[in-house]
């Protein structure tokens, strides 16, 4: 079968099942679906058994900070059809709480660890340790946007002086050399 | 044998001159760094010349190698294994990580200069320092040694409580032996 067959198969199927599934199309093997976070354990569920999507490559978190929610996306492989698909969900982000599925991959608890403590994303029923990279960390989620980790840092490590003023390269060269700088490298200044 | 100070001298010349040559490292391999030593250890450079081998265990070594950033979490096993060395002990920071932070400057979980931490002997420059910086390290070592000015790990004893102080800050739950050497 044409790859343009397969999607169009895989979409009618999923929209079938999923009334609340919003696909999105990329170029040759790449499909995308948004769902609301109640749907995805379903949909991945639906997909691994039904679908032959039986390889989980990765689950990954982006922090839209200015709309207030987290996005979850899960990327699936089918190995026989040579298609990936990408499951978008939208999280609330002051209270994030989702669905586990390690009991659909074993290796997704892996990464919801580490969700859990650079996004400060709960799973509801994840059975891990409570630490996992970090350790002994008390403050905020450090992959969050809010989080001024040069503040931190300053604050907690101390600094040598004498690189005060080689924080930003280009400036930097612009003083000692007198170089002037091209106009489309201003915009990426500190 | 004759306790006079001149027969000390002596002795202390010896001592230097056989621990210069037999420097056991114990890679610390946290970052980029340790990439540079299989080309400094192997025929090439052939840093054995000079009596540089690397060592198993922390108890052997003579020469611990920081080779790189440390993270708050590596740091904690770095002071356990520079606590457990023997004397005589020497440290090298490696690259620019241990120096000022490097290019990990703003990190949040990296520390910036090794020598609030552990008391540092010689530092190599760059980023990463090429095998024959390593080596120049190595050599402006042995000669230290061979001066006597190589005292990190007298240094360290002496200022136990100022290098806690510093190690408590970033590590926070301390639960560390303590060693009474």
């Amino acid at each position: 079968m044409m790859m343009e067959e397969i999607k169009t198969t895989i979409i009618d199927r999923i929209k079938l099942h999923f009334s609340d599934a919003v696909e999105k199309e990329f170029s040759y093997n790449r499909l995308d679906f948004s769902v609301k976070k109640e749907t995805v354990p379903s949909i991945l569920f639906y997909l691994k058994e039904e679908m032959g999507f039986k390889h989980l490559s990765h689950i990954s978190c982006v922090d839209w900070l200015e709309e207030g929610e987290f996005e979850m996306i899960f990327i699936l492989w089918s190995p026989e059809e040579k298609i990936k698909v990408f499951i978008h969900t939208r999280v609330d982000r002051s209270n994030p709480v989702m669905d586990n599925i390690d009991m659909i991959w074993r290796q997704a608890n892996t990464y919801e660890r580490e969700m859990k403590e650079m996004y400060g994303i709960q799973f509801t029923g994840l059975e891990a340790p409570e630490e996992f990279l970090l350790e002994d960390w008390n403050g905020p989620p450090p992959m969050r946007r809010d989080f001024d980790t040069e503040a931190y840092a300053a604050k907690t490590y101390w600094e040598r002086p004498g690189r005060e003023d080689a924080l930003d390269v280009r400036e930097t060269v612009e003083k000692r050399t007198g170089e002037v700088l091209p106009e489309f490298a201003k915009k990426y200044k500190r | 044998m004759i306790n006079d100070k001149n027969s000390q001298k002596i002795v202390d010349i010896i001592r230097n001159y056989a621990r210069k040559h037999s420097l056991w490292i114990l890679a610390y391999g946290t970052g980029c760094g340790a990439i540079e030593l299989p080309p400094t250890m192997t025929s090439r450079y052939d840093a054995e010349r000079l009596g540089v081998r690397g060592a198993a265990t922390p108890r052997q070594a003579d020469l611990l190698l920081i080779t790189g950033y440390l993270t708050t979490k590596s740091l904690k096993r770095v002071i356990r294994v520079y606590e457990q060395m023997q004397d005589p002990k020497y440290v090298i920071g490696f690259g620019s990580c241990t120096i000022n932070g490097g290019m990990y400057w703003d990190s949040y979980n990296t520390i910036k200069a090794l020598d609030r931490y552990l008391p540092v002997d010689v530092y190599i420059n760059g980023c990463m320092p090429r095998p024959e910086a390593v080596l120049s390290g190595f050599a402006k070592l042995q000669e230290l040694i061979q001066d006597g000015k190589a005292n990190g790990a007298k240094e360290y004893k002496e200022n136990l409580k100022w290098y806690r102080d510093n190690q408590k800050k970033v590590i926070t739950n301390w639960k560390m032996p303590e060693y009474n050497w």
